[in-house]
């Protein structure tokens, strides 16, 4: 399954806190796309991911946007 | 009789000379119905200071923060009403215990960032008085405050949509205002004017700097005394500020000493308090008794505010005391 989570227009920290809360929901397996507007989700959300176990199948920089795809560890 | 057999205008009407109220809110403190203050016999040593506790457990919604969370929202509710509102705060749990009763009263949603550590009796209580829990690492945010992940959260909520206002109790000076109002003026008329110290942990630091700044109006040789923990300490409600920001609300000016003290010593300090004064008291009031009793001031009468009750911390006293209270079940076993 894959679920996106939209955090566009949020501030550092709600971004992490909201991804952190939608990965504890999902699946192993599963994969949740983040979209960003705050850049400093560039490092926040990789970190984040990893730090829980989690893989970063991508961090890509659109410019005016930030977009993550993370699978959930199984 | 039955419940439907009563006519309707039977109500029996509030009457406070009877402890009786139409409204739980008309339970909040005053000067006129002050939390009570009990003296500390039996675990301070002979030839200190005389310590007395004010139980500010006694308050409706079980903490010192009662005070905080009225005075706020009363001061919200003027400012930019709260019609539509839902309200976002930062606490490690009383102040968002009492915030949400309140707020439950007058049909307002609120929304709490929680530091994660905190015991789950209180975030079972925020959950069961209808609020929304964020429950908050406090490194979530290191580059802004590395210990104040929850203010941070709370922050980016509050940004993240306009219906959103916060009480910010570390920035408010209604928090200040509350203990100025009530707290001060009670300890004042309840010790007849003779406190000669006043202890209270720094936290928010609204009840020390209100409490402070109103007894040194009415007496500037009364010595004030904040009570901090040590830094990586588990003492909830209590700040060390080798690790996180100074509120905006201290005013250090009122603040004569600073008494630091170990979680060792709090937590020694809260069971003795239980084992020998009967008293049911959270672990922050074992911090400020046990900052009272290293004070140089004998015979000094002083007041410590006791900010709330173990009750919210038994999973983590439970810990504390699981081997203590066993019945011995061998002969041999010594008593």
């Amino acid at each position: 399954m894959r679920k996106t989570l939209d955090c566009t227009g949020l501030q550092c920290p709600l971004p992490v806190a909201k991804t952190s809360m939608a990965l504890r929901r999902l699946e192993p397996g599963d994969e949740l796309e983040v979209v960003c507007t705050d850049p400093g989700s560039l490092s926040d959300i990789p970190t984040l991911a990893e730090d829980l176990g989690h893989t970063v199948v991508s961090a890509t920089d659109e410019g005016d946007r930030q977009v993550f795809v993370i699978r959930v560890a199984g | 009789m039955t419940i439907a057999d009563r006519r309707p205008d039977t109500s029996l009407g509030g009457d406070p000379a009877l402890r009786r109220y139409e409204d739980v809110t008309e339970l909040l403190p005053s000067v006129r119905q002050p939390t009570p203050l009990v003296r500390v016999r039996r675990t301070l040593p002979e030839g200190g200071a005389e310590v007395w506790l004010k139980l500010e457990w006694l308050n409706p919604f079980g903490s010192v923060k009662d005070r905080a969370a009225a005075a706020m929202l009363e001061g919200l509710e003027r400012r930019v009403g709260l019609g539509g509102r839902r309200i976002v705060e930062a606490s490690s749990g009383n102040t968002a215990i009492a915030l949400a009763a309140l707020a439950a009263v007058r049909g307002v949603p609120v929304t709490i960032a929680i530091p994660d550590g905190v015991p789950e009796e209180k975030q079972t209580l925020l959950r069961m008085l209808g609020a929304e829990v964020w429950p908050t690492p406090d490194d979530l945010c290191p580059i802004d405050h590395p210990k104040d992940g929850a203010i941070a959260l709370a922050r980016s909520i509050l940004a993240s949509d306009p219906a959103f206002v916060t009480t910010d109790q570390y920035a408010n000076l209604d928090n200040v205002r509350a203990h100025y109002e009530t707290t001060g003026p009670e300890i004042w008329r309840q010790t007849e004017g003779r406190i000669r110290v006043f202890l209270a942990g720094f936290g928010t630091c609204g009840t020390i700097t209100g409490v402070g700044r109103y007894l040194k109006e009415r007496d500037p040789t009364i010595r004030v005394v904040g009570v901090e923990p040590e830094p990586g300490h588990r003492l909830p409600g209590l700040k060390s500020f080798a690790e996180a920001k100074e509120p905006e609300i201290l005013d250090r000016s009122v603040v004569d000493d600073v008494v630091v003290v170990s979680d060792e010593d709090a937590y020694r300090r809260t069971l003795e308090l239980h084992r020998r004064e009967g008293l049911l008291v959270g672990p922050s009031t074992g911090a400020v008794v046990h900052a009272a009793s290293v004070l140089d001031a004998p015979g000094a009468l002083a007041v410590a505010i006791s900010p709330d009750s173990s009750m919210k911390y038994l999973s983590w006293f439970g810990e504390l005391v699981a081997d203590d209270g066993n019945p011995s079940v061998f002969d041999e076993e010594e008593r």
